[in-house]
């Protein structure tokens, strides 16, 4: 694998050479600070974009076109990281030499054209178009309690801080929906296009001088952009006790979610001990949660734990029965108190190393892991990957202690499952 | 060992059954770190009642094949197979479904002695009173994650409906009711009878030395012994569908329909292959994404996404759709035209013929894909198919219009899930 990063002032290219893949990826990422009000539009802007286009004026004729470049693979999606929005135009195409001379920049074409010729006319998008787009959304959105687990994150998150981009969601909010308009997502396209800060990845196996022209030559933004803002959110003052909140609904089993925020991190803290914590405490079927809460006490079937390390904080989540409740929070809360005493065994710590270094050694095994990992390297300061290793193994157990003793149970919410059995 | 060039891909799997009729699969990469094991039994949810050997007849709890996964995991020697696994930094699971369960494990280290545990740990039953007692509060909670996901309670229903007698109808996981029943001797039975080498296979995929993987499997399982399988009891199942529409409440905010074909085979002159790819080709001419029926759809808003699939059993094959639509009743209206018009193109057919070729070449860069799609062929086929590529572009469109006269798409049914609150 050869990594390349090119500044071209209006965006930084990114080359993965890898002789580890039949295809080709290229990913364009748009990346803004977030607000809660352009989320809606900016995900209806996405479908919208692969609606049609200048060139392909419906979605059939767009999807034939793809397959008819050999199954290129083309989606869009939006994701938040940390304090930013990010909006990806991805393209997967198997290598010429398997399908046909030129296809590959056919394909590239392609998701240029997609990305610089949206279907419009006098600075608009089309209405009827429009109106199917905000049909999809309507749908996502409804359908979003359907994922149980999901929404009880998003829930907890808003009894954290509702003001936090922590508990944005990236489905989009149906009183914004009824804001986007035909003229103001013509808007939105452009600030996106025109002001957003922008990478575009290339991961396969090309040569960088065939490579680089070629991604130049379709992909040209006018303005030079500044150096990003921060990506972090700030850190949350301590509660004096911590939240309970609740919501029932009318399901089978309850989803408890908790939210541990951290005090201040080093970055190396947040980029070595944090990650083996993490494991440590909620990562695989070896962490003390599924042991200790499932394997010994069978209260539930899931349980985890995620460290979001730009967010500041670290969240739990379990599926379990509502009569269970106390006696959950009390074993996870005795759990992750051991923890702060340092009641774990160095045979831990190397369990959760050995995970550490699967995962590094897998991530060159897909594509979307490495995009994933190069994006959120460079915002989390991270040290290259060749050194990463090294110094994860030299983390001590003290160090993982005391990363612990900055975790703090904030915030509990439980989506409270109640079934009236039917008659 | 034999070694199959598998055609267009430019590799090469290898192949042996042991003497005790174990069957092996592997298929080496040379540019991979990872890989991947799974060791599988074809014994799953759809094994409701069997007699064995020494003709003894067994009535089964409702679940027992996913409840003897979970407690595939406990050992005599109090070694849990996860902590393991986990030492090398390795992720190991488990599944069940209708017609199988499969013990995987995969990682980038230790394969050697990460595949002799996997061949051991799953060769060493180990029932207590006590262990599986426990074991159903756990298993109680899955089911009732489950209760709680529309999607999985729409498709359960839509079996009920497609199937009178076929233990489809059933869901993997059982009851709640069912699995307080089983007991450690249901689980022995259950586990003498259907784990046996003749009955399994194992399946590695990735970074490893193939011949030293199967001196391994020899060396572990060569004295595990062949045995009689046991005659499972098969019911009739009629060829028209059990219940033609049917609705149920749920708490959801936009409503959901799920729709049924079911397709007898028994007078289909195609070998289970040649049937199974002119099926997909159909459904994906009529429903697939560049299809017109999806245009329209959209268009008239009667759909955002939609989820479709094909299931094979031995006489039947179903074909599953399901969606949320705010428009039900215009959506079925539209998918019953399109089983009566059934209207394709031989331009359809080519471009479809011309993606599937590109994504067999694409899949096998991914190692998580590709067992998948081995895995699959494997039940369904009995091996793996080296000339798929071959196969796909031998299709003839003459075969597809032949096949669509043998189908009824009038034999449906319908589910639709509404909303609580209406």
């Amino acid at each position: 694998m050869k990594y390349t990063k090119k500044d071209l002032g209006s965006y930084n290219l990114h080359l993965v050479e890898t002789n580890k893949f039949k295809t080709v990826t290229v990913r364009v990422v748009f990346h803004t600070p977030i607000q809660k009000e352009e989320i809606t539009s900016r995900a209806i802007l996405c479908d919208m974009l692969l609606q049609s286009s200048e060139k392909y004026k419906t979605r059939r004729e767009m999807t034939k076109q793809a397959e008819n470049l050999y199954s290129a693979d083309i989606a869009t999606n939006n994701q938040r990281l940390g304090n930013y929005i990010l909006t990806s135009f991805h393209m997967q195409v198997l290598h010429d030499r398997y399908t046909e001379e030129g296809n590959l920049e056919k394909a590239i074409e392609f998701l240029s054209d997609i990305l610089y010729h949206p279907d419009i006319e006098e600075k608009q998008f089309q209405t009827d178009k429009l109106d199917i787009a905000k049909y999809n959304s309507v749908v996502s959105i409804s359908s979003m309690k359907e994922d149980t687990a999901a929404y009880s994150l998003i829930r907890m998150a808003e009894a954290y801080d509702k003001n936090s981009p922590l508990s944005y969601h990236m489905v989009g909010y149906i009183e914004d929906l009824e804001k986007v308009n035909e003229k103001n997502l013509y808007d939105t396209y452009i600030k996106m296009i025109e002001n957003d800060y922008v990478d575009i990845f290339v991961v396969g196996d090309f040569n960088q001088k065939e490579m680089f022209p070629l991604i130049t030559k379709y992909f040209k933004f006018k303005k030079i952009k500044k150096a990003k803002g921060s990506y972090f959110l700030p850190i949350k003052k301590p509660r004096k006790r911590r939240l309970l909140a609740k919501e029932t609904v009318e399901n089978s089993q309850s989803k408890l979610s908790i939210a541990c925020p951290f005090k201040e991190l080093t970055t190396y803290e947040r980029n070595y001990p944090l990650v083996l914590a993490n494991f440590i405490l909620g990562g695989e079927t070896e962490s003390k949660l599924f042991q200790e809460v499932r394997e010994k006490n069978s209260l539930c079937y899931t349980i985890h734990s995620s460290a979001h390390k730009l967010d500041n904080v670290l969240t739990i989540t379990a599926g379990i029965d509502k009569d269970n409740y106390t006696k959950t929070l009390d074993l996870i809360t005795k759990i992750l108190n051991e923890l702060k005493k340092g009641h774990f065994t160095e045979k831990d710590i190397n369990v959760a190393k050995e995970f550490y270094h699967t995962y590094l050694e897998e991530m060159e095994e897909s594509e979307n892991r490495m995009i994933t990992e190069i994006l959120s390297s460079e915002i989390l300061k991270q040290d290259p990957f060749e050194e990463r290793f090294q110094k994860m193994e030299k983390v001590k157990k003290r160090d993982i202690t005391k990363v612990f003793k900055k975790l703090n149970m904030d915030t509990v919410f439980l989506l409270e499952g109640e079934k009236h059995e039917e008659d | 060992m034999k070694k199959i060039n598998l055609k267009g891909l430019e590799m090469d799997c290898y192949t042996e059954v042991l003497d005790n009729g174990l069957e092996v699969y592997m298929l080496p990469y040379s540019n991979k770190k990872n890989y991947f094991i799974s060791y599988a039994t074809r014994f799953g949810s759809d094994v409701l009642e069997f007699t064995d050997e020494k003709k003894k007849a067994h009535k089964l709890p409702l679940g027992i094949a996913h409840f003897l996964e979970h407690k595939m995991f406990e050992q005599e020697d109090g070694q849990d197979p996860f902590t393991f696994f986990s030492e090398s930094g390795t992720d190991s699971n488990a599944s069940t479904s209708f017609d199988n369960t499969q013990y995987i494990c995969y990682g980038t280290k230790e394969f050697k002695k990460n595949l002799e545990y996997l061949l051991q740990f799953v060769n060493r039953p180990y029932y207590t009173d006590e262990n599986v007692e426990k074991e159903k509060g756990i298993i109680a909670e899955e089911i009732k994650m489950y209760e709680d996901v529309p999607d999985f309670k729409l498709e359960t229903k839509l079996r009920e409906c497609l199937y009178k007698n076929h233990p489809r109808r059933i869901d993997i996981a059982g009851t709640i009711e069912e699995i307080n029943k089983i007991t450690k001797e249901d689980l022995y039975s259950c586990y003498e009878n259907f784990y046996v080498p003749n009955n399994m296979f194992i399946l590695i995929v990735g970074n490893f030395p193939p011949k030293e993987a199967l001196a391994i499997i020899e060396r572990e399982l060569d004295t595990k012994e062949k045995k009689k399988l046991p005659t499972i009891s098969k019911v009739t199942e009629p060829v028209k569908v059990e219940c033609k529409e049917c609705q149920l409440k749920e708490n959801i905010e936009i409503p959901k329909v799920a729709l049924g074909i079911k397709v007898p085979t028994k007078n289909i002159k195609l070998e289970k292959l040649e049937l199974d790819l002119y099926l997909n080709m159909l459904t994906t001419i009529l429903f697939g994404s560049s299809s017109a029926f999806r245009e329209k759809a959209r268009q008239e808003k009667l759909l955002s996404g939609l989820y479709m699939e094909w299931e094979m059993l031995e006489e039947y094959h179903t074909f599953y759709m399901m969606t949320s639509t705010t428009q039900s009743k215009e959506l079925i209206k539209e998918v019953e035209k399109e089983w009566k018009n059934m209207e394709v193109t031989e331009e359809d057919f080519s471009r479809i013929q011309k993606v599937w070729i590109a994504n067999e070449v694409r899949m096998i860069d991914n190692i998580d894909s590709t067992v998948n799609n081995l895995y699959d062929d494997i039940l369904k086929f009995g091996g793996i198919i080296p000339d798929k590529i071959e196969k796909i572009k031998n299709m003839k469109f003459k075969k597809l219009k032949d096949l669509m006269k043998e189908i009824d798409g009038t034999n449906m049914s319908i589910v639709q899930m509404i909303p609580n609150s209406k």
